[in-house]
């Protein structure tokens, strides 16, 4: 109905969407082979296990996964996204996506804990957003760092907390 | 410091396969084979979200929904100002920061309203873009609850975002 408003605007907006998809894909073709790349080094030297294993406690907890490979994507997703590594985090969130999917069509547990720490940000720095102050000509453009760490602290939690209330629920409903 | 982080993990990481004798060379190009499957994969689900959000907010929905949600957001402690940057955010990331600078440029980077909006856009991710392309090479259609909670926890950091400018 609103649409009716300004009809020619719309092909308009979706040719320009769809082209700008196509772009931002070609792009990402680009960052994701020299990602995939290093990431497939840091398999090969082991670390990806290193790291899993050194993550594995917390992954264990969270994630409740029985599958070692996952594991090592889950690890390297959650330390990109620590590091701000943003390019890295989605190829192997993917992955861990993947090796986590039981071919159900639904999405298990452990894929919705993973789903959901990568949709809120867990990264320690704001790269970004504290370039976009400077830039902004911003005073002090770091001082957004503890308040957003803080915020990110308490939303994860948050989603945890969800997470844990919606897994009891339904247990009791079975 | 930040720009450091990068270039010292690779020297890390080439030094490290160095020491254990695996062929960089093979292992990256292995890996990068890997790249264009994984974005043709990708790519419809690109286009879906990105002509979704397109129709959204050109159809004026998403500023109705703003008109709508303003006042229960500013009762909730999240100025009107940011809310259009609440709702945004989830759909798109190149829009929300768009509309970040948008921020600064009109009430000033060091006011409360840009240090809220910068809290909101550093401790959120774009949800729906994250939903789509995690899932784009699984079986997964059905994402049970995980959006709701998204949502959520999406409102619930803006909250806190701008309850913990107040404070600090």
């Amino acid at each position: 109905m609103l649409i009716f408003k300004n009809p020619d605007t719309i092909i308009n907006a979706l040719l320009e969407a769809s082209t700008s998809s196509f772009e931002l894909c070609l792009s990402l073709v680009g960052i994701y082979a020299v990602w995939l790349g290093i990431i497939s080094i840091v398999d090969k030297c082991g670390l990806g296990e290193k790291l899993s294993n050194f993550l594995s406690p917390i992954i264990k907890k969270l994630f409740k996964t029985n599958n070692k490979e996952a594991d090592k994507y889950i690890a390297i997703n959650l330390s990109s996204n620590i590091l701000g590594l943003g390019n890295a985090a989605t190829p192997s969130g993917i992955k861990a996506m993947q090796l986590l999917d039981d071919k159900s069509g639904k999405i298990t547990h452990s894929g919705i804990v993973l789903l959901l720490i990568n949709s809120i940000s867990i990264q320690i720095l704001p790269t970004t957003v504290i370039g976009l102050r400077q830039t902004a000509g911003s005073t002090n453009p770091t001082n957004i760092i503890l308040p957003t760490i803080i915020t990110s602290f308490f939303t994860l939690i948050f989603v945890l907390f969800c997470i844990f209330l919606i897994k009891k629920l339904r247990a009791k409903k079975i | 410091m930040s720009v450091y982080i990068f270039p010292t993990l690779i020297v890390f990481l080439l030094v490290y396969a160095f020491i254990k004798k695996v062929n960089v060379y093979n292992s990256f190009v292995d890996g990068v084979k890997g790249a264009i499957g994984l974005c043709v994969n990708i790519f419809p689900y690109i286009v879906a979200i990105m002509c979704a959000v397109a129709l959204f907010r050109i159809s004026g929905l998403a500023n109705i929904l703003i008109n709508i949600l303003s006042p229960i957001f500013s009762f909730l402690g999240i100025p009107t100002e940011v809310s259009g940057l609440v709702l945004l955010r989830p759909f798109t990331g190149s829009g929300s920061f768009a509309l970040l600078n948008d921020i600064y440029s009109t009430y000033g980077v060091d006011t409360y309203i840009s240090k809220c909006a910068s809290c909101i856009m550093g401790s959120s991710e774009t949800l729906f873009y994250v939903a789509t392309v995690y899932t784009s090479k699984t079986s997964i259609k059905k994402l049970s609850y995980a959006i709701p909670i998204g949502i959520l926890a999406n409102i619930f950091s803006s909250i806190a975002a701008c309850l913990i400018c107040k404070i600090i």
